[in-house]
């Protein structure tokens, strides 16, 4: 919903009831005559710039646009002309970099499994993150302790995060010992791909379930009753209400998950066996080991492209199935 | 062979894009550096032994955490000296911070071919090693070793030995194996591991296959190996944490580890592990100390890395982490440690020389390829 303009010198009244002043100078009258000199060059600093449109957009725009410019564009830009390089940067001019990596059976099949185990973690970390924000919004009281607790991993170190998984999921670990006591048999899931799924699921977690809970809160739950009133059962409701009404916190969910588990070598590199190399993996050993940077960089810009393409038309199919835009927030 | 200088205009553009690429990482770390810093006087300056006027701080980066713990005690009360240490796990995570331009680090402790790509940059500064009476510490066999002395100049003072043995489980096996070949073994099919590194691992196939690990000539044969071994494998480690604990938690019985994390296995974690070098040899490398241009303090760090090379701080480096100093300790060490140290002459050692980029580049595709199999 689109904001109604508003002028800068409005204030919101210090008593927060809605009642606006026109500028500041009474206020900063009792301050003293530095503070009202401050405030006197702040507002005609305002005016200046109110008669002067352009430049004000710039004033407010220009530093966000400053940063895109030069931390994501220009490195990203450096990245595409470095990946035309050959061998090292300042190398002849190639289009190697690309046609050997689209043309390799192996790093193709790396993108294939990368692309599986991605798409399988997005749709656990969904499953489990929907389930998990709806039972918070829907059935308990105790909303801020439970998103406390979700939130609560973010605040150790992702490798040490990785760590405990593996004493926990290692043979006669945390889980093996538990099972063992339960007189179950131990399922030594260290090392295997059962690992990888459990170890991504944890971690992502809390990012799906932030844009789902948001979602979720502004749900009308009168409409969930209402279709139940015109005799929807639960699954149709859900189908036919509530998910498209919170389409674009799943998607935003998606998107955070995907993104990030398809660049993703820590995990499979702990928790993993010998056969879960990830397309992040090939990617961090041209940096780190191969030094074959422009190589790194073509495969870092083709990736950034398959995956930009993918939820765009992930985006698109869900959005035309469910009808994005539930929300109005 | 790498082209060393490609010309001015070539290699400002270079700098630029290495530059503009790393600049978000760097940013991110907090480290954009100005460059220069590092006060009037280099290393070089020091021409009589002692130094004088130390400055009073000191950073280093270096990986031997617990020895870095012992040098900051013991190197700060006898020189009067704040010494920092960030320990790191990458040695690219230093090197990024040196394109970027260095005002921070003092000394390092580099694996030799990071030493080689930094001395190629023109990062490091030149050591006096003449004038340092602790450079007649350092043992001729890894004094000759690297190539962190070029055109008479001397850029590194090597810090320790690395081997990278095969370790065993010395209670499964009656005796240390003569052979890469126990990693291709049936017999212990799911108790074995390899490294996750495309040079280390192609390098022990290439042994095992007699050929030369630092110019192969069969990579097809290297990859073929390589597959076959993998069902009988139980993970490729990529972490050193992680590749110590499948040995003291006995998940497997033979592998690649250094011998520093062996040591710290068999005598910190009461692991039933060992080393050995087979019969178709091991590699191993060096650590050096280098002043990095840039470096705000340059003359403690050179008091430093004379300090270091002294045999009884030398010694401290094996004793608190394992690994072979680059002085002789010999005289330093219990009967034990003397013993776990000790390489046999008929041990066939094989420097782990600077790959050129067509190895290295054959030895990352075979190493994905076989990940991807």
């Amino acid at each position: 919903m689109a904001e109604s303009p508003r002028s800068d010198d409005e204030r919101v009244s210090p008593s927060g009831d809605g009642e606006t002043v026109a500028g500041t100078d009474r206020e900063v009258a009792t301050d003293g005559g530095t503070a009202s000199g401050v405030d006197g060059r702040v507002s005609d600093l305002t005016t200046f710039l109110r008669e002067r449109p352009r430049l004000r957009t710039l004033s407010i725009a220009g530093p966000p646009y400053g940063i895109l410019l030069f931390f994501f564009a220009i490195p990203l830009l450096a990245m595409l002309v470095v990946s035309f390089q050959a061998d090292r940067i300042g190398g002849a001019w190639t289009l190697r970099n690309y046609t050997g990596f689209l043309t390799s059976e192996t790093y193709l099949t790396v993108v294939w499994r990368t692309f599986l185990i991605s798409v399988q973690v997005t749709a656990i970390v969904a499953g489990v993150g929907y389930g998990l924000a709806y039972s918070i919004v829907r059935f308990s009281r105790r909303t801020t302790l439970l998103l406390l607790l979700v939130i609560l991993p973010f605040w150790t170190s992702y490798i040490i995060r990785m760590y405990a998984w593996i004493n926990i999921l290692q043979s006669d670990g945390v889980l093996d010992s538990t099972l063992n006591l339960a007189g179950l048999p131990a399922l030594s899931l260290l090392y295997t791909d059962t690992a990888v799924l459990i170890g991504f699921t944890y971690v992502w977690l809390p990012l799906a379930v932030l844009p789902f809970y948001a979602s979720l809160t502004n749900l009308d739950g009168d409409l969930i009753e209402a279709s139940k009133d015109l005799g929807a059962g639960p699954i149709r409701t859900f189908l036919s209400v509530t998910l498209p009404m919170t389409i674009n916190g799943v998607i935003t969910g998606i998107v955070l998950v995907f993104i990030p588990t398809f660049g993703s070598f820590i995990t499979p590199r702990l928790l993993g066996g010998t056969n879960n190399i990830m397309i992040g993996m090939v990617i961090e050993n041209q940096f780190k080991s191969a030094f074959n940077w422009p190589f790194g960089a073509a495969i870092g810009i083709v990736i950034s492209v398959v995956v930009v393409v993918l939820l765009v038309l992930a985006t698109r199919l869900g959005g035309g199935l469910f009808g994005a835009g539930g929300e109005t927030s | 062979m790498r082209k060393v200088t490609d010309g001015s205009t070539s290699l400002k553009r270079r700098r630029f894009l290495q530059g503009a690429v790393t600049t978000g990482a760097a940013a991110a770390a907090g480290c954009l550096g100005g460059g220069g810093g590092g006060g009037d006087r280099v290393p070089m300056d020091v021409t009589e032994w002692p130094p004088e006027d130390l400055e009073s701080n000191l950073n280093l980066w270096n990986w031997y955490d617990s020895w870095a713990e012992y040098a900051i005690d013991a190197f700060g009360e006898e020189f009067d000296v704040d010494v920092s240490n960030s320990g790191y796990s990458s040695a690219d995570q230093w090197y990024s911070q040196l394109q970027a331009g260095n005002d921070e680090i003092d000394n390092i402790a580099a694996t030799t071919n990071w030493v080689e790509r930094s001395i190629e940059n023109d990062f490091l500064h030149e050591i006096p090693v003449d004038v340092m009476p602790a450079w007649d510490n350092i043992t001729d066999r890894i004094k000759e070793a690297s190539s962190y002395q070029q055109d008479g100049s001397v850029y590194g003072v090597p810090e320790s030995l690395v081997l990278y043995p095969l370790t065993y489980n010395d209670e499964y096996f009656d005796s240390a194996p003569d052979s890469w070949g126990v990693l291709w073994d049936e017999e212990h099919e799911g108790d074995l591991c390899m490294w996750d590194n495309a040079t280390v691992s192609c390098q022990i196939a290439a042994l095992y296959t007699g050929q030369d690990p630092i110019q192969p000539d069969d990579y097809d044969e290297i990859e073929e190996v390589l597959i076959q071994q993998k069902p009988l494998l139980q993970t490729y480690w990529g972490d050193y944490q992680q590749g110590m604990s499948l040995f003291v938690n006995e998940d497997v019985v033979a592998g690649p580890l250094t011998m520093g994390r062996t040591y710290t296995a068999r005598f910190q974690e009461d692991a039933p592990v060992h080393y050995t070098a087979p019969q178709e040899g091991a590699m191993y490398t060096s650590d050096l100390f280098v002043i990095p241009k840039g470096a705000p303090n340059p003359i403690a760090s050179l008091q430093f890395t004379n300090w270091a090379s002294e045999t009884e701080n030398a010694a401290q480096l094996f004793e608190t982490m394992g690994y072979q100093p680059a002085v002789d300790i010999s005289d330093e060490l219990s009967e034990e440690d003397a013993e776990f140290t000790n390489w046999p002459d008929e041990w066939d050692l094989v420097f782990s020389e600077t790959l050129s980029d067509e190895v290295r580049s054959r030895y990352d595709e075979i190493w994905t390829a076989v990940k991807a199999a």
